[in-house]
């Protein structure tokens, strides 16, 4: 093994294919030709043809953002009764039905791109839910994602660019995107050792020493690359990508970390080439200065080997597991509780900044919502009113950005507390009663939280927290932390469509070394100074 | 108003939660067996288990996997090459095999995976129900009362799925 090729490949890799892959976003926002067009273009039209909808009609935000919300409800109303009645529905594996409060923590999961488990995949589902309910949920997940970060980066474009239209993205996004992408992946994780079969296990009925052995095997690597591509982080199995299956070697190990970096890493290269080639790679480089710092600290300290998995080793965990949550992906290839504790700091700064790159879609949406809030903090200190993208921003624009930026802590602060008060959490930790939860115990339940808030999904309790309170409340958590972000960056996206452009100098420039440092350092402050009691009662007094 | 977004459900359903997974299964079981359906390693063609998956052995005769709970799956096919290098007396005891050919044989082993993990992708390991299969199919005499339980007409192990084809 080789840290520094393994870096080198990966973060290599990812900058250098998130050149064309932005080329080919910056393209499918501004409704540029893209490879192949015509071929294309004739698909689509037959899918828009079947929905019933007018391609060339723009939405305003509160159509967009009602397409989005509703298309994601439906599917989470079909996917919730899927895994209730999953006994009645035919599959090659029998498995009865979810109990409500889990089915609804898992449809809910699922359709808010976090993944959280609190069940193992190759115990509690069948291999019909696994494709029709888990694969199906994995695409229009993060689809539905990067759709609104179409939406808000055309705001910046330039006056009545307009919106687009929900449908129109969410159907490109997964024909031409993610479906494409995933499925030259999953061939290659079958090439590495994934499986891809309907067979529910294999039984070994006279193993070398004579003994019977059965394991669960299905369609997994078809599972494994779109969890993957599109940041959602539910394994196939429990122990998710620490499991040969899902992630049998180095190469496979490297791939899913490039599979995780590259979408969230090509936006801005596809904002560079939409609002100006300077701004795009300053955003890029706060990006990757503030992903380098992450990484920096997980690998501080080495962790293992208990809990990590042999073929990855120390270095081979922290940095998959980094990158997963930097992400917003979650898919975790060691037991948490394996990490040392800085790698553990490292999860949760990524967590709570949600952008460093953030997941598909919503990362550049966080980080441009950071960006407008740096500016009208630079300009309070300079005195000049903020603009953007010769935009004057206004009152109700910043009001909204903060809603968004706050409603992060407190659907981690309050259902934590309320864990703790209702003696919830001290009952899954199993602390003995009349004594004090450890340390160690406080960082798990607040993990779950921060993990469910941010739509990561990586965790500590997995099915020790499948009980009515933990399934209700991260439910809710995951809920409240996907939609209301998205539709308030929409509202913001619809004030921005309208605003006058004036070809002025900006006040505050949107580029350039300054603006990186004092964007990477208000980042920074904002989380640090709002999170900040928390991380030291919890991981730092680890 | 719901009318394109239950349409749109119920089309990508069809293609990304049916079509695109049956696919990829026709296209693994025909373009890829050995992987697709487990990477399963067979002696004298039965079914032995999966390179893959850690199995129990308790034997001296045999390599041990790592103790089950220690790892993130539990199924952890590997071990360290410490900690192979730590079992080879014990092998050796059991068997009368030299220790010299044990450690050559975890080299091989070593160097083998080195290969398929590009070298620089992830560190020295020795796959347990590999390396335990090699022993066998290279000392067909000493594992003979393995080999026929197996099948109790062969003295000779020929076995596939090893190397991974």
């Amino acid at each position: 093994m080789n840290p520094v090729i393994e870096l080198v490949v990966v973060l290599g890799g990812t900058i250098g294919l998130s050149v064309p892959f932005g080329m080919y976003l910056a393209r499918m926002i501004s409704y540029e030709m893209r490879p192949l067009e015509a071929p294309l273009a004739r698909v689509e039209n037959g899918f828009y043809k079947i929905v019933g909808i007018d391609k060339n009609k723009q939405m305003t935000w509160k159509e967009y953002a009602f397409s989005l919300f509703i298309t994601n409800i439906i599917i989470g109303v079909f996917i919730f009764l899927v895994f209730l009645l999953q006994g009645y529905i035919p599959s090659p594996s029998h498995v009865n039905g979810l109990s409500i409060d889990l089915a609804f923590n898992t449809a809910v999961s699922f359709i808010t791109n976090t993944n959280l488990q609190h069940f193992a995949g190759d115990q509690t589902l069948t291999v019909t839910t696994q494709i029709i309910a888990i694969t199906f949920a994995m695409f229009i997940a993060p689809a539905s994602g990067i759709a609104a970060a179409f939406a808000f980066i055309r705001s910046f474009i330039r006056k009545n660019f307009g919106l687009g239209n929900f449908y129109v993205d969410f159907i490109r996004i997964i024909l031409t995107l993610l479906l494409p992408v995933a499925f030259v992946s999953a061939l290659l994780l079958m090439f590495l050792g994934s499986p891809q079969t309907l067979s529910p296990s294999v039984t070994i009925n006279h193993t070398l020493e004579g003994h019977n052995q059965t394991f669960t095997t299905g369609p997994v690597a078809s599972l494994e690359s779109i969890k993957e591509l599109g940041s959602n982080g539910g394994g196939y199995f429990g122990s998710n990508s620490g499991h040969p299956f899902e992630n049998p070697n180095g190469p496979s190990n490297i791939y899913e970390m490039f599979l995780m970096l590259i979408i969230p890493v090509s936006f801005p290269i596809a904002y560079a080439k939409l609002v100006g080639k300077a701004r795009g790679i300053s955003l890029l480089l706060a990006i990757l200065i503030g992903f380098g710092i992450l990484l920096a600290i997980s690998f501080s300290q080495t962790s293992g080997p208990t809990g990590l998995e042999t073929r990855f080793g120390s270095f081979g965990s922290e940095f998959f597991n980094t990158v997963s949550i930097a992400t917003n992906t979650g898919a975790a290839n060691s037991a948490l509780s394996g990490m040392s504790v800085n790698p553990v700091i490292s999860f949760f700064l990524a967590m709570f900044v949600q952008s460093i790159p953030g997941a598909d879609g919503t990362g550049i949406l966080y980080m441009l919502i950071y960006v407008v809030l740096t500016l009208f903090i630079v300009g309070l200190m300079v005195g000049k009113t903020p603009e953007f993208m010769n935009m004057k921003i206004s009152p109700i624009d910043i009001k909204l950005a903060a809603f968004i930026f706050l409603i992060h802590p407190a659907i981690i602060f309050i259902p934590a507390v309320i864990a703790f008060a209702s003696g919830n959490a001290q009952s899954i930790l199993a602390v003995p009663a009349g004594k004090m939860t450890t340390v160690s115990g406080f960082t798990q339940a607040l993990y779950e939280y921060t993990s469910a808030a941010a739509n990561n999904g990586s965790d500590y309790l997995g099915t020790s927290a499948n009980n009515p309170f933990w399934n209700w409340s991260t439910g809710i958590v995951m809920f409240l932390g996907r939609y209301p972000p998205i539709i308030l960056a929409l509202a913001i996206a619809g004030s921005f469509t309208l605003k006058d452009r004036k070809e002025a100098i900006e006040p505050i420039k949107t580029h350039g070394p300054l603006f990186i440092a004092v964007l990477l350092v208000m980042t920074f402050l904002l989380t640090a100074l709002t999170f900040f009691p928390v991380i030291v009662i919890g991981p730092f007094s680890m | 108003m719901l009318s394109p977004a239950i349409k749109v459900v119920v089309i990508m359903l069809v293609v990304t939660g049916i079509v695109y997974p049956l696919v990829l299964v026709a296209i693994g079981q025909i373009g890829f067996p050995y992987q697709s359906n487990g990477s399963l390693i067979t002696i004298n063609g039965k079914l032995i288990g999966s390179k893959l998956i850690a199995q129990d052995f308790k034997s001296n005769m045999f390599f041990h996997p790592r103790p089950s709970s220690d790892s993130a799956s539990t199924l952890d096919p590997d071990i360290t090459p410490y900690s192979a290098l730590l079992q080879i007396s014990n092998v050796s005891r059991a068997t009368g095999i030299n220790q010299n050919a044990l450690q050559t044989l975890i080299e091989l082993n070593i160097e083998r995976n080195r290969i398929s993990n590009m070298v620089a992708f992830a560190p020295d390991y020795v796959n347990v129900l590999q390396i335990n299969s090699e022993l066998v199919s290279q000392y067909p005499d000493i594992y003979n009362t393995f080999l026929k339980s197996i099948n109790p007409h062969e003295t000779t192990a020929n076995i596939s799925g090893v190397d991974g084809g």
